[in-house]
């Protein structure tokens, strides 16, 4: 797998998680902190569909997703919304998701022991590579992480500007009160947008075991980068996300493949440095993301500068 | 004995647990500061004792190496030192306390520096990150705590018997933390306090009455971090070795988080009623996990069942009782209970 390969499938997974932490931040105002979690629940499900029913990972990413958005749901419903209707800040809202990723990594970890118990294969770690294809010296993740973006990010961009419910959606991110009188369930546009926010992390989390390892503990290490990837490309923009995504995931893989060159192999670890120096700068050159900057008058470099 | 030594291992959580949950009621419960990398101040203490003291005594006693090797000799050394000569072990004691304070304060008050321009949600976001990736590198990187090995430190209190250490060191943990206590709750009925919950309600009133918020925010992180390096640097001493997996976001970001809405935020004897509750029940759950395993006959690592349980009370808390055990009283100041005082008298 060639650098550039790897940088553009890891950039791939990250515009798919990012796209759907933007997408409840827009919606419910909270910044969801057990986003990494939900990949792993998606990796998990597709591993237990190839162990117990030997489906290959790629045909169960239209069940994974359904799965994602369910779980958005049980969190939507189960949690976000009792504290929003008893009007809870962000921050309380914020440690209620930390409360949730630490309840999703306890039952991923039990249920990894207990897969690896009725299989009699340890599920504590596991990579799936293995079972990729090869098409002209490519590997198939290339491939199939591209047609799974272009064929999402088309399927959202259908919903939330082609038909009825994405106007009434796109509404409600805008100005939720406004768009209440107006006769729109903000209810439901925030449930919708915690479905797609699952399911698009989820299937990001079946293709993710194709790069690196998994164990339960992965969606806390890499919930810096997808909550870099975000803020780099603008919390509130959707498009922003996309942006971010490739941002942060080419300069984590390259400038750590750069920097291995200079300074050995052992620097291929740090490559989190890479996404908080890049959130780090953000924050300070530009506080609401790329999308924010307006180029025609260049006023923040003014306002940073005085 | 076994149950001497749960006590024991109560007394010191709660010694440990009440100096984080204190120094984190200073920023978030007073102040509003949602520092969710509680764990990075914390870690900062450790490697003040690991890393920095370490490296201090190594260069007096002229032994070179690899931190890793080097620490092992550093603490033969000063081992049997602190066997004959008591005073070295309390002086080294006090020496890292002093040092993890400083450190953690100056790390404190760079830390968090971003918030000059964030609103509450990128802030809490940007220390978490930043958090994380500090202890990934002390992970990774063997110069500074020996990463993934770990390096070991001298038993400061080597001069006591073997049997008696774990007391002995329980004993000067909830010592430390009573300190740590009085001091959290002069500085907090201090006017200082009040500014701080003044800061929480409203920054732009603090600020139209002439105080810098910024500069209000750095010293209380400060403190709170000096603080919270405090029971990084007890706990590595107690456990005398350091390394980074003790600290991880779980066990010093979240609990403390959680102990403190338990108590109830903004009020100093709600953490301690907070602290004790949750160290008591997560001790139980540590020492009989095997016993809960075997009872309900689960068929995976009981860890996971803490991870899962400890969520669920958040949740509950939060949703059902976000005041905690005990709710946040008014501030009497004697100026206020003169008035009080006068209006009672007016009205009869």
């Amino acid at each position: 797998m060639s650098v550039l390969e790897g940088a553009i499938i890891y950039s791939n997974l990250l515009v798919l998680l990012a796209v759907g932490l933007t997408l409840t931040y827009i919606t419910t105002a909270v910044p969801n902190f057990a986003q990494g979690s939900f990949a792993v629940f998606g990796s998990y499900i597709a591993l237990t569909l190839l162990r117990l029913f030997n489906i290959h990972p790629y045909y169960s990413i239209p069940l994974v997703f359904v799965m994602g958005g369910l779980l958005g749901v049980a969190i939507y419903m189960g949690v976000l919304k009792p504290l929003i209707s008893r009007g809870a800040e962000v921050v309380i809202l914020m440690i209620a998701t930390l409360a949730v990723d630490l309840i999703l990594l306890g039952l991923l970890g039990s249920y990894s022991d207990y897969l690896g118990v009725i299989t009699k294969k340890s599920a504590k770690k596991f990579i799936l590579t293995p079972y990729d294809f090869e098409v002209a010296g490519t590997t198939g993740i290339f491939f199939v992480s591209i047609l799974t973006i272009v064929v999402i990010l088309g399927g959202l961009y259908l919903l939330l500007f082609k038909t009825k419910f994405g106007v009434a959606m796109r509404a409600s991110m805008e100005n939720p009160d406004l768009a209440e009188i107006m006769g729109v369930n903000v209810e439901i546009t925030r449930l919708t947008s915690w479905i797609l926010s699952g399911a698009l992390a989820s299937v990001a989390g079946v293709l993710l075991p194709f790069r690196q390892e998994i164990v339960p503990m992965t969606g806390g290490i890499i919930i810096v980068s997808i909550f870099a990837s975000s803020i780099v490309g603008g919390l509130s923009s959707i498009f922003g996300a996309l942006l971010g995504g490739y941002i942060v995931g080419m300069s984590e893989s390259f400038v750590t493949f750069y920097l291995s060159k200079i300074f050995g192999p052992s620097v291929l670890v740090y490559s989190r440095v890479v996404s908080l120096i890049v959130l780090i700068v953000t924050l300070i050159l530009a506080p609401r993301g790329i999308t924010s900057i307006k180029w025609r008058r260049i006023k923040w470099l003014k306002n940073f500068f005085s | 004995m076994a149950q001497e030594f749960l006590l024991l291992n109560i007394v010191i959580w709660v010694g440990l647990y009440l100096i984080v949950a204190l120094s984190l009621n200073i920023e978030y419960g007073y102040g509003g500061i949602p520092n969710f990398g509680r764990a990075l101040a914390v870690l900062i203490g450790a490697i003040a004792v690991g890393g920095i003291v370490n490296r201090i005594l190594m260069v007096i006693f002229g032994i070179s190496g690899q931190i890793i090797d080097a620490s092992g000799v550093v603490k033969t050394t000063l081992n049997d030192i602190i066997a004959q000569n008591p005073i070295y072990g309390i002086g080294l004691f006090l020496f890292c306390l002093i040092v993890a304070g400083i450190v953690g304060a100056i790390t404190g008050a760079i830390f968090i520096l971003p918030s000059a321009k964030l609103s509450e949600d990128y802030l809490a976001i940007t220390l978490l990150a930043i958090s994380e990736v500090a202890f990934m590198v002390s992970y990774y990187h063997p110069d500074i705590i020996g990463g993934y090995y770990g390096v070991t430190f001298p038993n400061v209190f080597n001069f006591v018997p073997g049997e008696v250490r774990l007391s002995v060191f329980a004993g000067v943990i909830i010592l430390i933390a009573f300190f740590v206590y009085l001091f959290v709750n002069r500085v907090l009925t201090s006017p200082y306090g009040r500014l701080l919950k003044a800061m929480r309600e409203n920054e732009d009133v603090v600020s139209a009455y002439g105080k810098n918020i910024m500069m209000l925010r750095i010293k209380t992180v400060a403190l709170g971090s000096g603080i919270a390096a405090l029971a990084g640097a007890l706990y590595s001493m107690f456990s005398v070795n350091v390394i980074a997996t003790n600290f991880s976001r779980v066990e010093w970001t979240f609990y403390p988080i959680l102990m403190i809405l338990l108590g109830g935020l903004g009020n100093t004897r709600g953490v301690f009623l907070g602290v004790t509750s949750f160290v008591v029940a997560r001790i139980l759950l540590i020492t009989y996990k095997f016993e809960i395993v075997e009872i309900l006959s689960l068929p995976f690592d009981p860890v996971w069942l803490e991870y899962i349980l400890f969520g669920f009370v958040m949740l509950i808390i939060l949703i059902y009782r976000p005041e905690g055990i005990l709710k946040e009283k008014p501030v009497f100041t004697p100026p206020i209970k003169k008035v009080i005082k006068k209006r009672k008298v007016g009205s009869e």
